[in-house]
């Protein structure tokens, strides 16, 4: 027997180690389900993956209208069409909002995992901008590399002088 | 005086850059504790100003994440840790830039899951060993503990610089007051990494001061899994009736006496040294010394001095074997037991003398008892080491020398 052919066996190992070397490591994502209640509206339910402390930030569609959440008080914020969640070790948020029968499928949002500095689009698979997260100032104030080099040539000359 | 007064315009403008580093980030009371409702106030806010239109004060991205960090991490307070040298240092942000001299210390980072990227600058060593350090390539280079750079150590702007504890005390001495002189902002930390008696509390502290706490526990279970094997076998051995160990380093008649690394490890793996009584740490012994005193074990280390062979980027066992075969052959040595019951073994330095030393430990405590070890398998803990927790793509099948015989 040719050992070159793949035998079925084979293409199904060699499937299973592609994807579990393709599989990437535990990634953060927020996930969006959502679903018509009884008396009418949506109840949005966001699956917070890996993210132990970071925010969302929801866009709900024109001619939908916030109506609450079970996210505590002090971890959400609305203003306009926008509502903002901090997340401090939950894994779900849920919030419910009234509109047309499509609008579930047209809200839009982001999130961040300030640990990993990560941010992402809610229902993507995973991180859109690495590092990106929060990103409100410069890393790093220019000069103090400069600065520490001198610093660093002035010590080792007096050093040097000094002996 | 110029000198001086340009040292000094140096220092406030880089202490302009860490004054704010002393308080706990978006603690907004101000009382040391950084609160969920606090942390979840600074992050509504600066959503709120990127997202929303809000116009209020926002913390920093740099805060924001500080604050993240301390609040998974450290509880929400500052954490204050003692390092090896029993020094005590309080940090309300986390060590983001780190520059370490010690490649032992390295090796200990990665092995609880420190991220590469948060290292800035290595030990010349580290460079020099792409094979097991390949993911450090390219970082600056801080020269060594006896021979520092430090132009590139102050360039790097590190919030942290690792240096042993308890070797070479003087010039790490040296390099803390001169990289101080530089930049006052830079913490200093000591761990020897290497040290058994030290290496779990160390691990554990590190763990803390880097966040990777559960990496930490993690890894002990790992190492305690093993040393915890060896120690609960050897325990019923008297100690009269433990196999007697003649150990010898890299220079020939070089041995280990009372209180040196290489006694503790072979009174770890259930051996008794021979030079146990001898005071020098690394004592020249008499040949005829140690064929009057009669091992049961030699154990020779190789991978220094005039033995640079083996380890991690040499595959060639040869060596190994000609260097058993020279002790063999050591006028009148055919008298010692271990000669002549053929329990003369190599071993490298690499997995007997660095962080890596419950490897050699499980090595010598099969050669010691094989009765009581059959189901330990010391190639396996190695390659398991490397291949989960140093995550190294390297195949022990393959690649590398560490003992002879196999």
């Amino acid at each position: 027997m040719n050992s070159s052919v793949m035998t079925p066996r084979r293409a199904v190992v060699l499937c299973i180690l592609i994807a579990l070397l393709a599989a990437p490591a535990a990634a953060a994502s927020v996930e969006r389900t959502v679903a018509s209640l009884p008396e009418g509206g949506f109840e949005v339910t966001l699956t917070v993956t890996d993210i132990p402390v970071g925010g969302i930030v929801e866009t709900i569609p024109d001619g939908c209208t916030w109506a609450g959440t079970d996210h505590p008080e002090n971890r959400t914020r609305v203003s306009g069409q926008h509502v903002a969640f901090a997340v401090v070790g939950e894994e779900t948020v849920r919030y419910r909002m009234q509109g047309p029968a499509e609008a579930g499928e047209e809200i839009a949002g982001t999130w961040e995992d300030l640990q990993a500095g990560e941010s992402g689009t809610v229902g993507s698979d995973g991180p859109r901008n690495p590092g990106e997260a929060a990103q409100t100032t410069a890393p790093g104030a220019p000069g103090f590399e400069w600065a520490a080099a001198l610093a660093a040539l002035v010590v080792l000359c007096v050093r040097r002088c000094g002996r | 005086m110029t000198h001086k007064l340009l040292l000094l315009v140096c220092c406030i403008f880089l202490l302009a850059g860490t004054a704010a580093a002393e308080t706990v980030p978006c603690d907004s009371d101000g009382d040391g504790t950084l609160t969920a409702s606090e942390l979840a106030t600074a992050i509504l806010d600066s959503l709120d100003a990127r997202f929303m239109g809000g116009t209020v004060e926002v913390p920093s991205s740099d805060d924001l994440r500080d604050a993240a960090f301390v609040y998974e991490h450290w509880d929400g307070r500052a954490l204050t840790i003692t390092d090896s040298s029993g020094r005590e240092t309080t940090l309300s942000r986390p060590l983001r830039k780190i520059a370490v001299f010690n490649s032992d210390t390295i090796e200990m980072m990665r092995s609880i899951g420190v991220e590469s990227d948060r290292v800035v600058g290595v030990s010349k060593y580290t460079l020099e060993d792409p094979t097991y350090f390949p993911e450090y390539r390219g970082k600056a280079n801080l020269g060594s503990t006896w021979a520092p750079d430090y132009e590139q150590a102050a360039a790097v702007r590190p919030d942290a610089v690792f240096l042993y504890a308890t070797i070479s005390q003087s010039s790490c001495d040296e390099i803390e007051e001169t990289l101080s002189s530089i930049d006052p902002g830079i913490r200093f930390f000591r761990f020897d990494s290497y040290r058994p008696t030290a290496y779990a509390d160390e691990v554990r502290t590190m763990g803390a001061l880097l966040g990777k706490e559960e990496g930490a526990e993690r890894f002990l279970a790992f190492h305690g899994s093993v040393m915890d094997t060896v120690a609960g076998r050897i325990a019923s051995i008297p100690a009269d009736e433990r196999v007697s160990v003649y150990l010898e380093n890299w220079d020939d008649y070089k041995s280990a006496g009372n209180g040196s690394g290489y006694d503790e490890k072979i009174g770890l793996a259930g051996g008794r040294n021979i030079f146990a009584d001898t005071a020098v740490e690394y004592p020249a012994v008499d040949p005829e010394a140690v064929i009057s005193r009669n091992p049961d074990v030699i154990v020779k280390i190789v991978g220094a001095g005039e033995l640079v062979f083996g380890g991690y980027g040499d595959d060639d066992p040869a060596p190994f074997e000609e260097v058993t075969r020279a002790i063999e052959d050591r006028p009148v040595w055919d008298r010692i037991d271990a000669v002549r019951d053929g329990r003369v073994h190599v071993i490298h330095s690499d997995v007997i003398g660095g962080p890596e030393y419950f490897i050699g430990v499980a090595y010598m405590a099969k050669w010691f008892y094989p009765d009581l070890f059959p189901d330990l398998d010391p190639r396996a803990v190695h390659q398991q080491y490397l291949s989960e927790f140093q995550r190294l793509d390297y195949d022990l099948e393959e690649h590398g020398a560490f003992v002879y015989p196999v």
